[in-house]
């Protein structure tokens, strides 16, 4: 990537030297829309730290002015009345649990696939992508669990969400493709097992691609709230979505607490992402390219 | 079937049936219910007796007393669906574009447009409620300076645009980064060439850019048809499930199949629910084809 990365400043360079007006007036002109663009998506989270450092009647009062007397007081508040630690940690583990079943289950079936080493890939290869497709099952998943004995239970909604593949088996079987298939046979001339190649060749050489299918299908759990609400209905298992939303249900009219609130849930993901965003963009970059 | 290095078949088929299985029985088996469901007049509460109806939910779901329901939903989903497709695009290149040119700190611009993906539907709905908070708040005071007020999510006319801009605003990143992935793979030879050729800004864009992009555009095309017709996490959160100006066939699927805010009999059915979500499937089913067809012949052209 940075070789690609280095050379287009070349191509604007080249472009731009045409005429000396373009070459002084385009940067400018770049950094203004940047500018822009920086201020449409950070402006909506400093309104939201500023709203949570007024108190109620400073909010109401004047709703947008900058704030004057920070209310460090009400994170405390807003973590003392919701369960937001125990919400968070819920939410980690049914994005970490169900993410990895899910990545397991894209790898083992996959990869035989798309070396034709089971019976009828091509129809499996369909079937892969006939999930991306299949209908809003709502309904059905809460009466399977249901029935199942599943319903309002941590394994349940895990298994649930952790079969919402995506694009993750297309993804996978492309990248395969690149794994030359010389290497199966020669590890397999040396005795090596299915089961073993699997996990201590594929897996290793797969990592950025498995990295990818990991992290979209993380960001899908982390969002969902839908079925959360239908299949959960004990607060103490809520993830952080739902619990958030109830907690909005409850606070409705206390703008800062809310903010506060907000802003708790969504601090440690914004210091998570400084610190894998490098790793989660270009992950969906060689996602695209693969 | 091709040779089999490995000495023993059976490892391949145990570890593919697992996975099968666990992607049957939590996967297809229930996406397979919903159209056998559609047939019966299941109700939420398990125990009762289920009975065959028919096609009875889809005469239903077009009779003259749902029709207005149905229809509005159609509506919406379809609105949402095509508006935030074709606005997403057209920002996201535009953005990609800019990123793609060499400024300073891009790489943070770049995570800054991505961050929303990561911050969830619930942060999001939040922060996009208080920014058009009706009783005061930036939207409310921008609208103040042209004389103007609205009830933003609780404008019957306005809720559904609003609801578009935020989903925009939420996933944006994700097709910004696919753009940037397809511009990085445009060979720059091709620019010098129309560069030497005397092609202006404009023609290389519509001529070298443009063509260059067609997979990543067809890959941002489905992916945010399938996506806006599919979603309705966001609409949850920032209206609610029961707010007609904004009800897509997704949230119809809640609000019969687990009862929203109404309580009454009629509104819990679940099997009248699941033929709400086959007429979504068959919809989203065709409109992804027809874009797939289009896209695969424009491709073929350029």
């Amino acid at each position: 990537m940075s070789a690609t990365t280095t050379a287009h400043p070349a191509v604007a360079e080249k472009a731009s030297m045409k005429t000396k007006r373009r070459l002084k007036r385009m940067p400018v002109g770049g950094y203004v829309c940047a500018a822009i663009v920086l201020v449409v998506f950070l402006f909506p989270l400093l309104y939201l730290v500023n709203t949570a450092l007024k108190s109620n009647d400073a909010f109401v009062a004047d709703p947008v002015g900058i704030v004057h007397n920070p209310q460090w007081g009400n994170f405390i508040t807003a973590w003392n009345k919701g369960d937001f630690g125990s919400y968070i940690l819920n939410s980690v583990l049914y994005t970490a649990a169900g993410s990895a079943i899910g990545t397991l289950i894209t790898l083992v079936l996959a990869f035989p696939v798309s070396r034709g080493y089971i019976k009828g890939s091509k129809l499996w290869s369909v079937l892969f992508v006939l999930v991306l497709f299949l209908p809003n099952a709502l309904i059905t998943q809460f009466q399977l669990l249901l029935r199942l004995h599943l319903y309002d239970n941590r394994l349940g909604y895990i298994l649930m969400v952790s079969v919402g593949l995506g694009i993750g088996p297309l993804l996978f079987s492309g990248f395969v493709k690149s794994i030359p298939r010389e290497l199966d046979e020669a590890a397999a001339m040396d005795g090596v097992g299915y089961w073993r190649y699997l996990f201590t060749f594929i897996f290793p050489l797969a990592r950025p691609a498995l990295a990818t299918i990991f992290i979209l299908q993380a960001v899908w759990i982390w969002n969902e709230i839908v079925l959360a609400t239908v299949l959960l209905a004990d607060p103490s298992k809520f993830p952080v979505t739902v619990g958030l939303y109830a907690f909005k249900g409850t606070y409705s009219n206390q703008w800062p607490l809310l903010a506060a609130a907000t802003f708790i849930v969504a601090a440690p993901l914004i210091v998570g992402y400084v610190f894998i965003q490098r790793y989660l963009v270009n992950g969906v970059l060689g996602s695209v390219k693969g | 079937m091709t040779s089999f290095p490995f000495p023993r078949r059976s490892p391949v088929r145990i570890s593919f049936g697992i996975g099968l299985a666990i992607l049957t029985v939590f996967g297809l088996v229930p996406a397979v219910g919903v159209l056998v469901v559609s047939f019966t007049d299941l109700r939420g509460l398990p125990y009762l007796p289920v009975n065959w109806v028919g096609i009875d939910n889809y005469v239903t779901f077009f009779s003259p007393s749902k029709w207005p329901d149905s229809l509005n939903a159609l509506q919406n989903t379809i609105i949402f669906a095509l508006a935030s497709t074709v606005v997403q695009i057209v920002a996201a290149l535009g953005i990609a574009l800019l990123l793609n040119r060499p400024l300073r700190g891009r790489n943070f611009y770049r995570a800054v447009v991505f961050m929303p993906t990561v911050l969830g539907v619930t942060v999001t709905g939040l922060v996009w409620s208080l920014m058009f908070n009706v009783s005061g708040g930036p939207a409310k005071s921008v609208f103040a300076l042209f004389g103007a007020h609205s009830a933003f999510f609780g404008d019957p006319h306005l809720a559904l645009s609003l609801v578009i801009l935020v989903q925009i605003w939420m996933v944006v990143g994700v097709s910004v980064i696919i753009f940037l992935a397809g511009l990085q793979a445009v060979p720059e030879e091709l620019y010098e060439a129309a560069a030497i050729d005397g092609a202006t800004a404009w023609k290389r864009f519509r001529w070298v850019t443009v063509p260059m992009l067609a997979p990543s555009i067809t890959a941002n095309v489905l992916l945010g048809i399938v996506n806006a017709l599919q979603s309705y996490q966001l609409t949850f959160v920032l209206t609610g499930p029961n707010n007609h100006s904004t009800q897509v066939l997704s949230l119809l699927v809640y609000v019969q199949g687990f009862g929203g805010a109404s309580g009454t009999t009629l509104s819990q059915s679940q099997g009248y629910a699941s033929a709400v979500s086959m007429v979504q499937f068959v919809l989203v089913a065709v409109v992804s084809l027809i874009a797939l067809v289009i896209l695969r012949r424009r491709e073929a052209k350029l």
